[in-house]
């Protein structure tokens, strides 16, 4: 998360091949976008020479990391851009942000006090987010989109359970979709590892910092990973696994915690899993209770792009696999469109839901045809804008596993 | 009845400087230039205007030379000129004796230094090495060699002055001992040409000896060759120079996108031996590593050599002439009247990119002399060209900001006329190079102008080809758009295989690294999609 780049990685290592810009999602469906080569490692020759690119332009990147997937270089090309807003934001010229959206920024980039403030009264957070008056204020005095999928808000997660005690033991990472919007998911995560034999320790994490990042406040993003890093460090230094259920959390623990200079940084990449990912080594291990129940049903499965730049494969599809009943084909139809929070956005909803086409289509035929009846992500953001953009069902891949566990 | 009353030979930064010069006196001129304007030494450089520190010690009329010139410059060629100031640094490894014999040299010369505190020179400076001693700011900047030759021509223009790019010098016709007109082949087309005049200035640079032996003259120029490295983006943001005895390797001039190291020093037989080596490169990674620690894994996208035209007779340290660093680079404007018997002809020879407008001054004052004009010189005074503000405010909005301000840097005032285009047609304003962000509508401008007629032209007037992917895909794109003017870049796969052959020129002697990925990426775009070593079209 420390956005400093490695000139030589990044800069000299493009070798201008498009690559990038050819598969960007944004690009492919916004022609004021030139695409992540053009704002990413073309620009930064510029802005060494201190000319700003067009803020504008870079706010158009959604931070899905397609790019950073695709490059044959390795170049960090996300980090580049986003690198390239942070310093735009800190220099005397304006960020071409109006102060509308400056505040609404300043919101979206805070899902922790969002979180902790719609679980006060969910039910009646959600009833007022649902009057649709208020959501055309929202739009007017904020710049959220009206049509957006804002997710509902549940009672907060709290660990609960049979607080299993073992020598086998996990750290669990929820992020503030579950614990915020979807507890019920988290405690199914819970309920999976405990089934398995571990103990879950769950701190009171901040939010992980990506949609601050994401949002322009790139140092309390920094701030939230150093204070959720120490909260960490002692089990971290134990050799326990975090395991998280978001795939953009887990893309900032693995990636980017590791870069920031602070104690247990040096073991947060390698101990962090994707809870499939480690569920699937637990599988390969022998580890993993296979008592499974058939769970009769066909699933439609869509990879966050944030799991993609994991490069751990599809691990949840392959381990739903392994239960009898499940059949599951993932749809490799592209980005959902939603990356976050910019989707919410008035002036980037109509990009999110273009981007996102494709698979809604995919979706919405693979039901038609009986293919499958539901859909199946991890991400808790690509779950509603799935759900909005097809009206087809989503949830997260846990949920089977309840099912074949009988728990 | 004469056709000019002066002929000026070379189109290099000295010969548009006099062309400007003698116009704004209102003395009718021509320029002859063998090749595009720039193609030369002018543009083959570090591209530092030099504050003259460097010469400090052991040169000081060129170090109060360059100081003045230097402030003269940044005034009337802003738009040329980058002002990045620089440091001198000394490393363990240099003399202290020498710091502070040059600290008394640049006082002497009133070059305004400062010096500069370790802590700070790290902040700013944060890939210098940890070895520097002492570092000293000084007034260098960064000129581009193109931008400076291309508007003293439309200056010059601006003002009366003709200029004939593409015509090479082949004798001179004489009346009783006086240089009375210049026989010239448009290389072209082959024709001939052949044009009356009183004075003829050979400003030919490293050609000059040849220029000079037309009339029988016999003139004595040293072509030293300097190797210089690109790097592929901006390591320092100021010039930085080793505080040593001037030596290889030992500048580092930031330059629009990229950094230029250089030179290397080395005599050769004649100014067509500019082809850059693979073990002068090595040879400046290894004395720029002493500056920037591990230099050699940044990317290098091309090496480049040029041939300074050192004019021997200056030489005041007796018996180091064939030392090119030994040599003065003063100048000197030889009457070969005076010197030799022959009337008519004038000779401007040594010097630097830096002074070239003093030497501009110098030759046009003695032209004026000859020809009884006594209009007073405004070079130092009159700015070279000046966009208007509505130009910028235009530009900003049409393309990025970054290809906006590059643009009017490049084109000045003709900025506007591609703006226009891109108004009309939105899609031309796309980025035809995007490494260094140069505009369809930008190119099609350029490829139209009737002094361009091959794509490195182009390539010298816009930046196209020359950033990190050299050429590699701005190339093809820029073909259609030659299509177009068909007649002038007939045929035009000959022109895409010069391009392709003089990019590769700067590119084998740094074949490693990613500049070997690129390259290689290059060679499956041209030689296998496109065929070129088969195509050859003839």
């Amino acid at each position: 998360m420390d956005l400093k780049q490695d000139n030589v990685k990044n800069l000299d290592a493009c070798i201008k091949c498009s690559a990038c810009t050819a598969l960007c999602p944004v690009a492919a469906v916004n022609p004021l976008f030139p695409g992540p080569k053009s704002v990413g490692p073309d620009a930064e020759r510029f802005r060494l020479e201190g000319i700003e690119m067009d803020i504008k332009c870079l706010n158009y990147c959604s931070n899905c990391k397609t790019c950073e997937v695709t490059c044959p270089s390795g170049v960090r090309i996300t980090s580049m851009i986003l690198g390239a807003r942070e310093r735009a934001k800190q220099s005397k010229h304006s960020d071409g942000k109006t102060l509308q959206h400056r505040f609404r920024d300043l919101v979206l980039g805070r899902a922790e006090y969002l979180g902790r403030l719609g679980t006060i009264w969910p039910s009646m957070t959600n009833t007022v987010l649902s009057i649709s008056l208020m959501r055309v204020l929202m739009e007017q005095i904020l710049g959220l989109s009206r049509h957006a999928p804002l997710p509902s808000y549940h009672t907060k997660f709290k660990p609960q359970g049979s607080f299993v005690q073992s020598d086998k033991q996990v750290v669990y990472f929820p992020g503030c979709f579950a614990k915020y919007n979807d507890a019920q998911t988290a405690q199914a995560v819970v309920k999976v590892l405990e089934h398995n034999g571990y103990q879950v320790i769950v701190p009171n994490f901040h939010c992980c910092g990506v949609p601050l990042q994401a949002n322009g406040y790139f140092s309390r993003g920094r701030e939230n990973a150093k204070k959720n890093l120490a909260l960490m460090e002692p089990y971290l230094k134990a050799g326990l696994p975090v395991i998280t259920s978001c795939t953009s959390c887990g893309l900032a623990l693995k990636e980017e915690y590791p870069e920031l200079a602070a104690a247990g940084a040096e073991y947060i990449g390698q101990q962090t899993y994707d809870l499939f990912e480690f569920l699937w080594e637990l599988h390969e291990r022998g580890e993993l209770r296979e008592d499974f129940q058939s769970v009769p049903v066909s699933l439609g499965y869509h990879a966050p792009c944030h799991l993609k730049t994991q490069g751990i494969g599809t691990p949840s599809v392959r381990l739903l696999r392994l239960i009898p009943g499940v059949q599951i084909q993932d749809l490799d139809a592209g980005c959902c469109g939603l990356s976050g929070s910019y989707g919410f956005k008035e002036e980037k909803y109509d990009i999110a839901m273009q981007i996102g086409k494709p698979l809604y289509q995919s979706v919405q035929q693979g039901v038609a045809e009986g293919r499958f009846q539901t859909m199946t992500t991890e991400c808790g953001g690509c779950q509603v804008q799935i759900q909005h953009g097809s009206g087809v069902k989503t949830e997260h891949p846990v949920w089977y596993l309840i099912r074949a566990y009988d728990l | 009845m004469i056709d000019y009353e002066v002929v000026i030979v070379g189109g290099g930064a000295t010969g548009v400087g006099i062309l400007r010069d003698l116009s704004m006196r209102g003395i009718t001129a021509l320029l002859l230039e063998q090749g595009d304007l720039a193609h030369g030494t002018s543009s083959r450089f570090h591209g530092l205007l030099h504050s003259g520190a460097r010469y400090a010690v052991k040169d000081p009329i060129s170090a109060s030379e360059c100081i003045e010139e230097n402030l003269i410059l940044k005034k009337i060629a802003a738009p040329c000129i980058s002002n990045t100031g620089g440091w001198f640094v000394q490393t363990v490894e240099d003399d202290s004796s020498f710091v502070e014999q040059w600290i008394k040299g640049c006082a002497q010369a009133q070059i305004p230094i400062h010096e500069v505190p370790l802590s700070e020179a790290y902040e700013k400076e944060p890939l210098l090495s940890k070895e520097i001693v002492r570092v000293f700011e000084v007034p260098d900047a960064a000129v581009d060699g193109f931008k400076l030759v291309w508007a003293n021509a439309k200056s010059a223009k601006r003002y009366g002055g003709h200029y004939k790019t593409y015509h090479q010098v082949e004798s001179f016709q004489f009346e009783d001992r006086r240089v009375t007109g210049v026989i010239a082949r448009n290389l072209l087309n082959g024709e001939m040409l052949t044009i009356s005049c009183k004075i003829v200035v050979n400003a030919a640079g490293a050609w000059a000896s040849k220029i000079a032996a037309f009339a029988g003259v016999s003139l004595e120029v040293i072509c030293d060759k300097g190797t210089l490295l690109a790097f592929n983006q901006r390591l320092f943001q100021r010039v930085i120079n080793r505080l040593h005895t001037p030596g290889d390797g030992d500048i580092f001039v930031p330059h629009e996108t990229i950094t230029i190291l250089g030179t290397t020093s080395e005599i050769v037989d004649s100014p067509r031996e500019n082809s850059p080596l693979k073990e002068e490169a090595r040879k400046l990674l290894a004395i720029g590593e002493e500056v920037l620690p591990e230099l050699e894994k940044y990317r290098v996208i091309r090496a480049f050599a040029g041939v300074r035209p050192l004019h021997r007779e200056d030489s005041d340290v007796p018996g180091a002439a064939e030392e090119g660093r030994e040599v003065s680079r003063t100048f000197a404007l030889l009457d070969h009247e005076l010197r030799d018997g022959v009337r008519g002809i004038v000779s401007i020879v040594g010097g630097k990119f830096t002074t070239y407008r003093l030497m501009a001054e110098k030759v046009t004052d003695w032209v004026s002399d000859k020809l009884g004009n006594a209009t007073p010189c405004r070079t130092a005074e009159e700015c070279l060209s000046e966009v208007p503000n509505t130009v910028h405010e235009k530009a900003r909005r049409l393309l990025p900001c970054a290809a906006a301000e590059k643009m009017i840097d490049r084109l000045g005032e003709d900025a506007d006329s591609v703006l226009a285009e891109i108004e009309r047609n939105p899609g031309k304003g796309k980025m035809l190079c995007e490494c260094e962000m140069v505009s369809v509508a930008e190119v099609e401008k350029i490829a139209s102008d009737q002094d361009t007629h091959h794509l490195a032209d182009i390539r010298r007037k816009t930046r196209l080809g020359m950033g990190t992917c050299q050429g590699a895909f701005c190339t093809y794109r820029a073909l259609p758009l030659l299509w177009k003017d068909k007649g002038k870049y007939d045929p035009i796969e000959k022109e895409l295989t010069l391009f392709i052959n003089q990019r590769w020129k700067g590119i084998h002697p740094v074949l490693w690294g990613q500049q070997l990925r690129e390259t290689e990426l290059t060679r499956a775009i041209y030689a296998s999609i496109l065929q070129l070593n088969d195509n050859r079209g003839e």
